[in-house]
């Protein structure tokens, strides 16, 4: 993995947002590098600045939302430094895509789905209304809608959810992007046809061979799909590593806590975990670990300095003081142990998308 | 598709005469009968003249359909040929009729109440009633007849007047009239039941010409072209073409609202807001009879003129008895005077108030927001009528008129203030909704999404927003025009615009019952039909909504 090429590389994000008068910091400091081909997948709970985050790969911060530090550097360009429709032009929806979670709403109701295949076409390659129509009748067919070019004209009304989400994903591939930036691509649709998207998002990206960031609160989606997961909580990244790393030998406390708190994991007539007290307020200055009041196993330092990544292995680092030598050694709590056997025995029964 | 808006159409006219019925019921139910002649010069002048006051009233009540009304003349006539006539009209016995010679022999007056009953009064002292005139004379007339107010004749007349409740009651002069109220439900019924008319050949009774041919024929107009005519009917061209809009006329089914009273007296009321108003355009006419003549006269709408009233002038005009036309005049209709303002007024209201919506929303949280929004703000705040007269105030500083009749129709002047008042007054509630709709679809999701695809602002806004924005204010355009319409009352009558939105409160203050009621037919069919007119209008604008009758769609 490590002699594969990074596409895209954030340095110490931060985010802050205008809300009435006060000032929210959604992202604290965030660096991440995105390697070609991989799919990263990145989990929190809501709030935890999942969206914000991927949000400034492609300058759609809504407009009371700033990035005050950092850099994403994407094909020798800073795409902090970005601002108007112009500058984006020929990057956002051409080299990074986004597909958004409800494919009910994200077509436009009043114009046919081939004009809004078409559109995108026209606008970034350039081809003539002929030409885009050819092409977005191909991109039909490739995604799976029978008769493509008979229901060119037809309304987003007539088709169905699956459908829809993939007249959205031919939109956002019809320019083969480099990334693929997918906003919980399957929370509003129904488990079968979750696991149809699923699936066919992974067949494209063995044919198209694009970077995919998967944005999602299901633990189970990410199993399934990622190579790597960043684990999110208040802004920051808390643990960054592969699936396997992540999920089997965790080692950030709120990592724990998320994996315990799967209701797959529960065991019948036990309660099902759950993670005491609410995330802190973004408008305030956070001092030390922003999880520490939430977390049973906390240090005294945990609330007085803020921890850095401790490196495990060359790709899974977590930013814990209990990593730190001097820390006392802690047993990750019993729910989340010989993880391994059991998610693996709930995968290969294709149970894997309940969420 | 077809079936629904039949269904929708069937509604329509339903709740059209349910608005009627309840107008008419409200203004003929509630309104002395007697206020209707407040405003009449006529009534004014023979007030006081008792015979011919009573009568005029019960006329005039007659016509409006207030009551039956029946003179000792009608009564005698229809009574069949076993009454006498002339006793019948003279009402009283022979005995009587005596007596009252006796008295009018000695310089007395004889007179009559209202129960028939006659007295004889002379200053302050003298008064007697009629059996003390029975005893009191000289005649030796039988007393028992002398008494009597109604000879047999009579009484044989008026039996069955009284059997189908009418009052009897007397003039001053000792006739006798027959007056029946009628109920409001008889009067709904039947002003409703007159309210279609269908002209037919049959249509046209004339005595005084009973070799009147009735047929329809396609034949040719005064100026060659065909038209569909007919005799027999009330109207000689049942469809013909002409230049004006709409182009195509018939004549065949007319509505009946009755006659205009007291103010444009006599007339229908359709024909008071549908005829053209000022003074006669003469043109060059030729009569088919070959007479070519400088005329103001619209052969298009000759009616019926039956043949004891034809003129030897008419005779050299026209070959048939149809000779009874209209005028050509040089201004449009009342009808037509409205619409003319009320589209222009839409056109700038919609003209102002679209784009400025369109760009608060653009801008939304800028100045060119905020401005809009004070402006939106101003609107609301200001009453319509302070607003007309500011506008008014401000026009009259840079030389346009203050009234309408000033310079006319002639003059572009005379047009500017209103139209520009009436389309001013619509834009702040058109400026809110468009902005609203623009921002409500500007945080949607597919608009996120057009985003993501790249596509830059001015894109979105134009491709995308604009068009979901839309479909509701098209759905609102045909009643803003009607809201333009109905709703210029205020302008017109300020500005004394002859059009149907003056004739409204006009009519109302002259208690012109007929008129109120034709204006809000006029009203209430525009509205059904604009509401039905948006919804088909949204179907071209709006993939989505289909008019079929599918499943539980309605």
């Amino acid at each position: 993995m490590e002699d594969k090429k990074v596409v895209l590389s954030a340095r110490d994000i931060e985010v802050k947002f205008q809300v009435r008068s006060r000032v929210l910091t959604a992202i604290r400091n965030i660096s991440l590098d995105i390697y070609d081909g991989e799919t990263v997948a990145i989990v929190g709970e809501s709030g935890s600045g999942k969206s914000v985050f991927t949000k400034t790969f492609t300058g759609m911060l809504e407009t009371n939302g700033t990035i005050s530090n950092g850099s994403v550097m994407f094909e020798g360009q800073d795409l902090t430094k970005l601002k108007t429709d112009k500058d984006w032009e020929g990057i956002r929806g051409a080299k990074i895509s986004t597909v958004f979670q409800d494919p009910m709403t994200s077509l436009n109701p009043v114009r046919t789905i081939g004009y809004q295949i078409a559109e995108v076409i026209m606008k970034h390659q350039g081809k003539s209304a002929q030409e885009a129509k050819e092409m977005a009748i191909k991109l039909m067919e490739e995604v799976g809608i029978p008769n493509a070019a008979s229901r060119y004209d037809e309304y987003p009304f007539q088709y169905s959810g699956g459908m829809r989400q993939r007249i959205v994903i031919a939109i956002a591939l019809a320019c083969r992007p480099k990334i693929l930036i997918c906003d919980e691509p399957t929370t509003a649709l129904d488990v079968t046809i979750q696991a149809q998207i699923l699936e066919f998002i992974k067949s494209l990206l063995k044919e198209y061979g694009f970077t995919t960031v998967y944005i999602t609160h299901d633990l189970c989606v990410v199993a399934n799909v990622a190579d790597k997961v960043a684990v999110m909580y208040a802004g920051q990244i808390v643990e960054y590593g592969t699936v396997e790393e992540v999920f089997y030998e965790p080692k950030h406390p709120y990592t724990w806590a998320l994996l315990s708190s799967l209701p797959q994991l529960g065991t019948k007539g036990e309660d099902l975990y759950a993670i005491t007290g609410t995330p802190p307020s973004l408008y305030d200055q956070i001092i030390g670990d922003a999880f520490a009041p939430r977390n049973p196993y906390a240090m005294q330092i945990d609330f007085e300095e803020e921890p850095p990544f401790f490196q495990i292995t060359p790709t899974h680092k977590a930013k814990t003081w209990l990593l730190d030598p001097r820390a006392p050694k802690v047993e990750p709590p019993k729910a989340i142990q010989n993880l391994h056997e059991r998610l693996s025995a709930m995968v290969s029964k294709g149970g894997g998308y309940h969420g | 598709m077809k079936q629904y808006i039949l269904g929708r159409v069937v509604r329509s006219i339903i709740s059209i005469f349910a608005v009627v019925s309840i107008a008419c019921a409200l203004i003929y139910g509630l309104i002395p009968h007697e206020k209707i002649f407040n405003n009449d010069p006529t009534w004014k002048k023979i007030a006081s003249d008792p015979v011919a006051s009573i009568t005029y009233k019960y006329q005039k009540w007659e016509d409006l359909g207030y009551v039956d009304f029946q003179n000792a003349g009608d009564i005698c006539k229809l009574a069949g040929d076993d009454v006498d006539y002339n006793k019948c009209v003279r009402g009283t016995t022979d005995a009587f009729e005596l007596v009252k010679a006796e008295w009018e022999a000695k310089g007395y007056t004889v007179m009559y109440k209202d129960d028939g009953t006659a007295y004889v009064k002379q200053g302050i002292d003298f008064y007697e009633e009629q059996p003390s005139l029975c005893k009191l004379t000289e005649t030796g007339a039988n007393y028992d007849e002398c008494v009597k107010t109604r000879n047999s004749d009579l009484e044989k007349a008026v039996s069955s007047y009284i059997e189908d409740g009418y009052v009897l009651n007397y003039y001053n002069t000792g006739t006798l009239y027959a007056v029946r109220e009628n109920t409001v439900p008889e009067i709904i019924f039947g002003y409703i039941s007159n309210l279609v008319k269908i002209d037919t050949p049959w249509t046209v009774n004339d005595a005084s010409n009973p070799n009147l041919e009735r047929k329809i024929y396609p034949g040719l107009d005064h100026n060659n072209i065909p038209a569909l005519k007919c005799s027999g009917c009330e109207s000689q061209y049942l469809l013909y073409l002409d230049g004006k809009f709409p182009f195509i006329h018939q004549n065949i089914i007319k509505l009946n609202f009755g006659i205009s009273y007291p103010t444009y007296s006599g007339l229908g009321t359709m024909d008071v807001i549908g005829q053209g108003q000022g003074d006669p355009v003469k043109n060059e006419v030729h009569y088919d009879t070959g007479l070519t003549a400088k005329s103001a006269v619209n052969l298009h709408s000759c009616k019926y003129k039956s043949s004891s009233t034809m003129s030897s002038d008419d005779a050299k005009k026209f070959a048939t008895n149809y000779a009874d036309c209209d005028t050509n005049k040089k201004d449009p209709s009342m009808i037509g005077t409205s619409y003319l303002f009320g589209i222009l007024g839409i056109i700038v209201s919609y003209g102002i108030g679209l784009p400025a919506g369109i760009l608060m929303a653009q801008k939304k949280d800028k100045w060119q927001d905020k401005l809009g929004i004070v402006y939106i703000n101003v609107m609301i705040a200001t009453p319509s009528l302070a607003f007309i007269f500011f506008m008014k105030m401000l026009g009259n500083k840079i030389g346009l008129p203050d009234k309408f009749p000033s310079l006319g129709f002639g003059s572009i002047k005379s047009y500017i203030l209103p139209v520009i008042i009436l389309g001013l007054l619509s834009t702040a509630g058109l400026m809110i909704w468009m902005r609203r709709y623009m921002v409500d679809q500007a945080n949607s999701d597919y608009v996120k999404f057009a985003r993501a695809k790249g596509l830059s602002q001015k894109e979105i806004f134009n491709r995308h927003i604009l068009k979901n924005a839309i479909i509701p204010i098209v759905n609102g355009i045909p009643a803003s025009i009607v809201l333009c319409i109905s709703g210029a009352v205020i302008t017109e009558s300020v500005f004394a615009i002859p059009g149907m939105g003056k004739m409204l409160p006009d009519a109302i203050n002259a208690a012109n019952n007929n008129m109120i009621i034709t204006l809000t037919f006029i009203f209430t069919s525009l509205s059904v039909i604009s509401l039905l007119l948006g919804d088909l209008l949204m179907t071209l604008v709006d993939p989505r909504i289909q008019l079929s009758s599918k499943g539980d769609s309605r």
